[in-house]
């Protein structure tokens, strides 16, 4: 705690705080591990936990190299190279952000299994009449396809963001050096980008470990499926809890590897002359083939299922009834835009306190904050509504002198929701703020205090200024998440609330997916939309 | 004495060398003094402690008599008066040159801070520049806006870091003398650390060596020549000077 | 500085508040003090999600007044949620599509007893939790169905006879995470003991035509895509396909066949949507009366006409599509059992690798 000065302040205090009360929650969790094992426990292990495990550990690192892989590359070729539809191709990459992953898979199964548009379209158009197993997608390798193609984003953008802003002399060095393209490629390009690299793939895999729409749908059994069968089906909640924190084990083991690697070095120039990388301009037949590349994965991941959407919106258009639709649409804005609201607020806060503070142990205890984001949502809500019953006991006498006549007030209020949903997306904000806080460095900040003003001016007037970029980037991100997330907001909702998820997941459920579609076109037009902004905002900013 | 600095010492919490031992020096109004050494030696932690950016595990440091720490008191970066060049300059990339400057001003009322605002302009010749950017101004441009900005708030005193190293070696010259001529003419203590002992003997009243955290040598520029050539004779050191350029 | 984070944060409170209380009606504040007069709402949690149900619930408030507050959701979870919420839970009503799950509220000592002679009236005494804890609205049977121009009917018997070498790689089903299985192979537990259950479900998976996956629509694709000969399903999959929007699956599901089986012996199995008055219910007369509603003529003629469930009220006729099927013999267990044996049916499942 030598060096940076870690004196009681606002910062620190509240800082701290808002970590415990992110962190409160996974306690009830973390307390499973030490719950002694019964039978139901004994049996998960003699025959199905080992399946669960290699599944999701296939899962997880197929999925991370597949991903790394399609966004480092799109990253590299949109930050150094220029080529038809660039422009347009730099901001449209993120879009299949936009589409929930369950909604992915039932789509993309719509359109594979038997009655979809390829084998229909093969067998009574060409005649042909292929083996149908051919085109089940409904397995692992399909799981993994779902993941990467919806998922690669996370890696793309943050990639994309740090090489275009690194200095042009290093690339351009090692090209002098007689370097070519590929060489550079994996020798330079892959191991600077490495931070960013790992931040986006962390978040993949959390993404991948805690969802469950897409593997139960698919019928692949992982850890998650693991935690909701002891849970829902044997009834044993304990168990369940172990094994979510054996699971939480597991991310705390990536949090430290991810550490590790990203070691001591500050990531931060201040000098405020880098000079961004000149474009290489490609001709030919290169041009044609990074278009088409970049073209063909966009495709994958938002126009074939945006396009198989929209046929089915217009097929059941008129047979569920949409009058309430402006009511969700309201509701998945207000509960999306104030959780990300709070969580870049918190975000912004932790971030200047892990900064300000120095040691190890200090350094770490915001990424404690980011195990939310591993655990299953269902799970989560277990613990949170646990936490605010509790807490409304404890004001119930309160409620009370205000004259109301019941003990739970927090707990079915919307306040709950939203702070399911910082618990559990807290790990997305904090990711982009943490970077805007490296980026930036330290320098600033003490120039700032010598010229007399203090840490709270510095953050307003420096440090927030110079971070606009990482606050939006992270408010969009969030948001988009609590527009899409399902679990938490379908149990933990107060009465009559519905969102475009829960509508969506409500259709999608039960089998329905054609008239699914609609609402789910919706969470996507909203979410493109705010990439859209967010994408003209920061072109702006960077003339 | 004006500032005085008493056995100084620090280490940085993850190694367990000490970066700083039992450093002390006597500083009288107006005298610019230069802290020469290698990279590492520890030079840099003496204008950090200074300002108040790091914490020293021992040791006092006192402006007019009035204590900025000691083993009871440490005043904050912001609150000790004290003016900072870095290295890289640290201008805000958000704001212009004239908001860099006005920066440090904001409990001045408006009128005298534009009135402030020119002066320094002036002293640093970069009038008409008010409306820049830093990203359009050259790097010689850029370390006199910091000059300006660190002195803008009247400090007692004035820490300059390495203010020579991010220029090309024909403008290093010329800087050179336009930074003695801006310290003399503000009239003001100023404390710059450097790796090239030419920078010390042209702008330092008195050298300050550090080697390894010591103090090796306290004197006039002169004083220091006669040191070397002892040296010289003593020991052959010419990979030291070989890393004296290039750190 | 902390002024303004301090106006930040009051001004989001105000916002929840605001947007808490005027999208939910505050159940929360009116509730308890307005019991002792008329209480003019009943708040349900629902693990049913269909669009039918909805106009169903505004079609009782016309008609009594009575607002009903929705929370859809997992059945489980919900279960969990009002367990959670202890005695200051806000539920009334808990519904759900599967008769474990209410054994299960029933059992964790969620529900409450009630009764009424129109509930009597209205509901058969077998879709009748003895404890007259929970009630039964609608009926769905978990039937064969199987591709006619492979399969001629006559070959079909029982959901044991599939367990048979003839019909080795040819029978579809999905995976045993859904509740409809559990609660199929419940019901054998309870019918035959664990041991010849665990027999059959082995057996099954050895006559699997492939891992198990998807739903239960899925399983009769599977059978139109030649995967498969015979799959097992729920009877109302089956009858929204026949009435799908996108014309590929009607076709699917019009080269299929659809069979009762155990018809001979113990009859085909049946599970139940149901709902139980919750413990602490504040509002337990509403609550009472939205159960008389819904097992009312009218409402479970509009269960069985658009959700292609089978009425448990004996006054109503189903559907003509569901008439089309033909009669058949249900299962004749107490529907507890099916919770009752849904773990073991779990482990059984695990045993013997059903994914």
């Amino acid at each position: 705690m030598q060096r940076r000065l870690a004196n009681v302040n606002i910062w620190t205090v509240t800082g701290i705080a808002i970590i415990a009360a992110l962190f409160l929650p996974n306690i009830t969790i973390v307390m499973g591990l030490f719950t002694p094992s019964n039978e139901n426990w004994e049996h998960m292990k003699e025959f199905v936990l080992w399946s669960f495990i290699k599944n999701s550990l296939i899962l997880v690192v197929v999925t991370a190299g597949a991903t790394i892989f399609i966004g480092l590359s799109l990253a590299w070729l949109i930050a150094q190279y220029q080529f038809p539809f660039r422009r347009f191709l730099k901001w449209a990459l993120i879009l299949p952000l936009s589409i929930p992953p369950f909604i992915g898979a039932y789509t993309y199964h719509g359109i594979f299994n038997f009655t979809g548009v390829i084998q229909t379209t093969l067998r009574d158009r060409f005649g042909m009449d292929l083996n149908p197993a051919y085109f089940d997608i409904m397995n692992l390798p399909g799981a993994i396809f779902i993941y990467t193609v919806f998922l690669y984003p996370y890696v793309y953008t943050i990639t994309q963001v740090f090489l275009s802003q690194q200095s042009a002399s290093l690339i351009e060095s090692t090209r002098l050096l007689g370097k070519g393209p590929w060489r550079t490629f994996f020798q330079v390009v892959v191991p600077i980008s490495r931070i960013s690299i790992i931040a986006g793939a962390s978040l993949v895999i959390l993404e991948v470990l805690n969802d469950y729409g897409v593997v139960k749908y698919y019928g692949i059994q992982t850890f998650t499926t693991g935690i909701f069968q002891t849970w829902f089906g044997l009834g044993d909640i304990e168990t369940s809890i172990k094994l979510a924190a054996s699971l939480m084990g597991f991310v705390i083991v990536i949090l430290l590897v991810e550490k590790v690697l990203r070691g001591r070095r500050q990531y931060s120039y201040s000098s405020t002359k880098v000079r961004p990388l000149p474009l290489i301009k490609l001709t030919g037949w290169k041009a044609i083939a990074a278009a088409s590349y970049c073209l063909s994965i966009l495709s994958l991941g938002f126009f074939i299922p945006i396009a198989q959407l929209i046929e089915w919106t217009i097929l059941t258009f008129g047979t569920i009834p949409l009058d309430e639709f402006m009511s969700y649409m309201r509701n998945s804005i207000v509960v999306a835009g104030l959780s990300a609201t709070a969580i870049i607020v918190f975000a912004l806060i932790v971030g200047n306190f892990a900064r300000l503070v120095q040691g190890r142990f200090a350094k770490l205890l915001p990424k404690l904050t980011v195990l939310g984001y591993s655990i299953p949502g269902a799970v989560i809500a277990v613990a949170v509504v646990t936490a605010f019953v509790a807490l409304d006991e404890f004001l119930a006498p309160l409620y009370q002198l205000a004259g109301m006549n019941t003990t739970l007030v927090l707990s079915v209020s919307i306040i709950l929701l939203i702070t399911a949903y910082i618990i559990r997306f807290f790990a997305i904000g904090y990711n982009s703020i943490e970077t805007g806080y490296d980026k930036i460095g330290t320098d600033f900040q003490d120039a700032s205090r010598l010229l007399g003003a203090g840490l709270t001016r510095t953050f307003f007037k420096v440090d927030m200024p110079m971070m606009k970029g990482a606050i939006i980037s992270g408010f969009i991100l969030v948001f988009i998440d609590v527009l899409k997330e399902i679990p938490l907001t379908l149990i933990l909702r107060p009465f009559n609330f519905d969102t475009l998820s829960t509508k969506a997941f409500q259709y999608a459920s039960d089998e329905k997916i054609m008239e699914a579609s609609q609402a789910s076109l919706l969470i996507v037009g909203i979410s493109a939309l705010a990439i859209v902004i967010f994408y003209k905002f920061l072109e702006k900013e960077m003339d | 004495m004006f500032v005085s600095i008493e056995n100084l010492s620090f280490s940085y919490s993850n190694t367990k060398a000490t970066a700083l031992d039992n450093f002390s020096l006597q500083i009288k109004k107006g005298e610019v003094i230069s802290i020469l050494g290698r990279s590492g030696s520890g030079k840099s932690t003496v204008l950090r402690l200074l300002a108040g950016l790091e914490k020293p595990s021992v040791g006092k440091v006192s402006i007019q008599d009035e204590i900025l720490v000691d083993d009871r008191t440490f005043v904050q970066p912001e609150k000790r008066g004290i003016g900072m060049v870095f290295q890289d300059y640290a201008l805000f990339p958000h704001l212009t040159v004239a908001d860099n400057i006005l920066f440090g001003l904001f409990r001045m009322k408006r009128s005298a801070k534009q009135t402030r605002l020119q002066e320094v302009l002036e002293l640093v010749e970069l009038q008409g520049y008010e409306k820049r950017y830093p990203h359009q101004l050259s790097g010689g441009q850029q370390q006199r806006v910091a000059i300006a900005r660190a002195l803008a708030p009247n400090p007692h005193l004035l820490l300059l870091d390495e203010p020579f190293s991010n220029l090309d070696a024909e403008l290093q010259e010329k800087i050179r003398k336009e930074l003695r001529d801006i310290l003399k003419r503000a009239n003001i203590t100023s404390i710059f650390v450097t790796h090239d002992e030419k920078d010390a003997h042209i702008l330092a009243d008195r050298i300050v060596k550090i080697k390894n955290g010591q103090t090796d040598f306290i004197g006039r520029p002169c004083d220091l020549i006669d040191v070397y050539r002892q040296e010289k004779q003593s020991l052959p050191a010419a990979s030291e000077e070989k890393e004296l350029i290039y750190t | 500085m902390n002024k303004l984070i301090y106006l930040v944060l009051t001004f989001l409170l105000l916002v929840l508040t605001a947007c808490g209380s005027n999208d939910t009606s505050a159940p929360a504040t009116e509730g308890a003090s307005e019991e002792a007069e008329e209480s003019t709402e009943v708040n349900l949690y629902t693990a049913r999600h269909y669009d039918v149900d909805d106009e169903l619930y505004k079609k009782f408030e016309e008609e009594t007044g009575i607002k009903v507050n929705l929370i859809k959701g997992e059945a489980d979870e919900l279960l969990e949620r009002i367990k959670r919420e202890g005695d200051g839970t806000e539920a009334d009503l808990f519904l759900t599509a599967d008769a474990g799950r209410l054994f299960r509220a029933k059992d964790d000592g969620l529900l409450q007893a009630v009764s009424s002679d129109l509930l009597n009236e209205q509901i058969p005494e077998n879709f009748r939790d003895t404890d007259q804890m929970w009630y039964g609205l609608t009926k769905r049977a978990r039937v064969l169905v199987y591709n006619k121009e492979t399969v001629k009917p006559e070959e079909l018997s029982t959901y044991e006879a599939l367990t048979e070498d003839e019909w080795n790689g040819r029978v579809l089903i999905r995976g045993s995470e859904n509740v409809y299985n559990q609660s199929l192979l419940a019901s054998f537990i309870e019918l035959n003991g664990e041991e010849q259950a665990k027999e059959w479900a082995s057996g099954l998976v050895n006559n699997f035509a492939r891992d198990p996956e998807g739903g239960d629509r899925d399983q009769a694709k599977a059978i139109a895509a030649g995967i498969g000969d015979v799959a097992i399903m729920n009877s109302y999959y089956f009858g929204q396909m026949l009435n799908s929007e996108d014309p590929a699956e009607v076709e699917v599901a019009e080269s299929l066949g659809l069979f009762f089986p155990n018809q001979e012996t113990d009859g085909t199995h049946v599970n139940v949507s149901g709902a139980g008055v919750v413990k602490s219910s504040q509002n337990k007369e509403n609550a009472i009366k939205l159960l008389e509603f819904l097992s009312a003529p009218e409402a479970q003629g509009t269960f069985a006409e658009a959700n292609y469930e089978y009425p448990v009220n004996e006054e109503v006729e189903p559907s003509e599509l569901l008439k089309s099927w033909g009669e058949f013999k249900e299962q004749d267990i107490s529907l507890s059992a099916l919770g009752e044996n849904n773990a073991k049916s779990i482990l059984i499942f695990n045993e013997v690798g059903w994914k």
